[in-house]
């Protein structure tokens, strides 16, 4: 029975990790090898992949794209975690509003799209970077993971402070946020990748040119070049690579923090 | 004290939130009775698009589609995580092997979209010159077994923490009581893990349903709701009426009826699963 639990695991594993490899394995294969169709015969090692990714010029190939989309995720990321932090603040110090965050956390966004479209065409924000940013300023999910966070601060610290005299900046960044910076950290990995991860969402609100995410630049280009899968491996490779980096950097964490989430 | 004023700090999350969650939830009843294309002026036409619905042979279409699919997905889905959950247990690489299966989760979508894509394509694909891949661009039934593969790929790590979670909670001198009783390892599984398992697996069962019934990412990135139709589900019906043919009004009646239908699934589950003892 044991081995036979060995095995399940360790096909899984290599199942899982099988797309990984080949793309990090496909981004360096020299054009040539995937021309002749013999992919596996020969051993090349080609940085070509990546040259032809910057071709369209900077801010409209797929570097830009990178770069905006890195800003602009972590723009709303910090967003996010501010207006997270304070409303975990102020339920924290009695604000009756965790039901709340919590029947929001029911709402799927997802499917949200058509109203959420029609809201933006109202606000005439449609195809501006704010379509981008601003229904994504809070999200109950962030909000909830903070609050659970703040609870564990003992009272009796607070009121310490206050008895010396602190008022809520002080308690903010004095006190909570570098007793948090654990909870924050994993919370910021979490609202980076939902937000680095929209598909369909930007491709439907903010379609020109200047405000392509690096994702509908890669389905783009998966649409357009099929069979090119240097150039789609490279930039597949380049735009997963920081995310992969963080989440191996934090991972304990984050993972920690969807256990304590089931609990709750 | 001055605590009173606490409530302040949770305007900027409140406000947005209302604005750009709650209120589009509920407007999208208004919608629902427009007939609008988005760059036209929007046409109030009662309960019209409601009506289409229920006559549109591609809406039935999709609900079986989306049903077949959610069946074929969330019965592997829930098994896998509670067989991998079992065979990880107390194992010295359990931590790393979670971390491993918790990775495609977060990373790029598109990015995984591509690297599945080059990889199984059966026309482009690198595996077709190893071993024949069955051809999903002309088969519907592969294509849906891709989109499940996929989307199992993405939330095995979700869904073995989620069973793991339940496992660790579990005494262990239950199960030592049982074995010193006599029972087998097979037999303590039966009537020990598993009824002690049934708040995570109706847990997964709910989840996995809920996300099967909205999900059309995958779809959109690996298939487009092809080969004939053979994958469009609800989300990627929803998003091609509205979007690609414009009909936002009749997406939004069909907003309203996804959520009616999650909502009628996730509570029947709920139910079942619960009184099912």
């Amino acid at each position: 029975m044991r081995w036979l639990g060995h095995l399940l695991v360790w096909t899984v594993a290599f199942l899982v990790a099988l797309p990984f490899i080949w793309m990090a394995y496909a981004a360096f294969i020299p054009p040539e090898a995937v021309f002749s169709g013999n992919i596996f015969g020969q051993l090349g090692f080609s940085l070509a992949n990546f040259e032809v990714l910057g071709r369209e010029g900077f801010w409209e190939g797929f570097w830009g794209r990178l770069l905006f989309s890195v800003l602009l995720t972590g723009g709303v990321t910090l967003l996010q975690l501010t207006t997270g932090f304070l409303a975990a603040y102020a339920i924290k110090e009695g604000a009756r509003l965790l039901p709340f965050f919590l029947v929001l956390l029911a709402i799927p966004v997802e499917l949200l799209l058509v109203p959420l479209y029609g809201l933006l065409v109202g606000l005439k924000i449609l195809d501006t970077i704010w379509a981008l940013v601003l229904p994504f300023a809070a999200s109950p999910f962030i909000v909830y993971l903070l609050f659970q966070g703040m609870r564990t601060v003992p009272e009796e610290l607070l009121e310490a402070a206050r008895i010396d005299g602190a008022g809520h900046r002080v308690l903010l960044t004095r006190i909570l946020l570098p007793l948090l910076r654990p909870q924050l950290i994993a919370a910021g990995v979490l609202a980076f990748a939902a937000h680095w991860n929209l598909v369909l969402y930007p491709r439907i609100v903010a379609g020109s040119k200047e405000l392509k995410t690096v994702q509908t630049w890669i389905t783009d280009l998966q649409r357009q070049n099929p069979a090119d899968w240097g150039p789609l491996s490279a930039a597949a490779l380049a735009a997963t690579l920081p995310l992969v980096i963080i989440y191996l950097l934090y991972e304990r964490r984050i993972v920690e923090t969807f256990e304590e989430g089931l609990k709750g | 004290m001055g605590r009173n004023n606490a409530f302040w700090f949770a305007l900027p999350a409140v406000a947005s939130l209302g604005l750009f969650l709650l209120y589009p939830f509920l407007d999208v009843l208004r919608f629902s009775t427009w007939d609008w294309s988005g760059l036209s002026e929007p046409r109030v036409v009662g309960l019209e698009n409601y009506r289409d619905i229920l006559r549109d042979p591609d809406f039935y279409n999709s609900l079986r589609i989306t049903l077949i699919f959610g069946v074929m997905t969330l019965i592997p889905f829930v098994v896998l995580s509670i067989l991998l959950a079992l065979a990880l247990d107390g194992q010295p690489y359990e931590r790393p092997i979670k971390a491993l299966l918790f990775l495609p989760g977060l990373v790029t979508l598109g990015g995984a979209a591509v690297a599945w894509y080059t990889l199984f394509s059966p026309e482009y694909g690198a595996l077709a010159s190893l071993i024949p891949v069955p051809r999903w661009d002309q088969s519907p039934f592969w294509a849906l077994v891709l989109i499940m593969l996929f989307t199992i790929w993405r939330h095995i790590g979700y869904g073995v923490l989620v069973v793991s979670a339940r496992l660790k909670a579990i005494p262990k001198a239950l199960l030592e009581a049982a074995a010193v009783d006599g029972a087998t390892p097979a037999q303590s599984f039966r009537f020990i893990t598993l009824p002690l398992l049934r708040p995570a697996i109706t847990f997964l069962v709910v989840i996995g349903t809920v996300l099967t019934l909205q999900g059309y990412t995958a779809v959109f990135l690996l298939t487009r709701g092809g080969p004939f139709g053979g994958t469009e589900v609800l989300g990627y019906y929803l998003y091609k009426t509205g979007f690609e043919a414009g009909r936002l009004g009749y997406a939004a009646a069909l907003t309203v009826i996804i959520l009616l239908l999650t909502l009628a699934f996730a509570l029947a589950q709920a139910r079942l699963l619960r009184e099912e003892k």
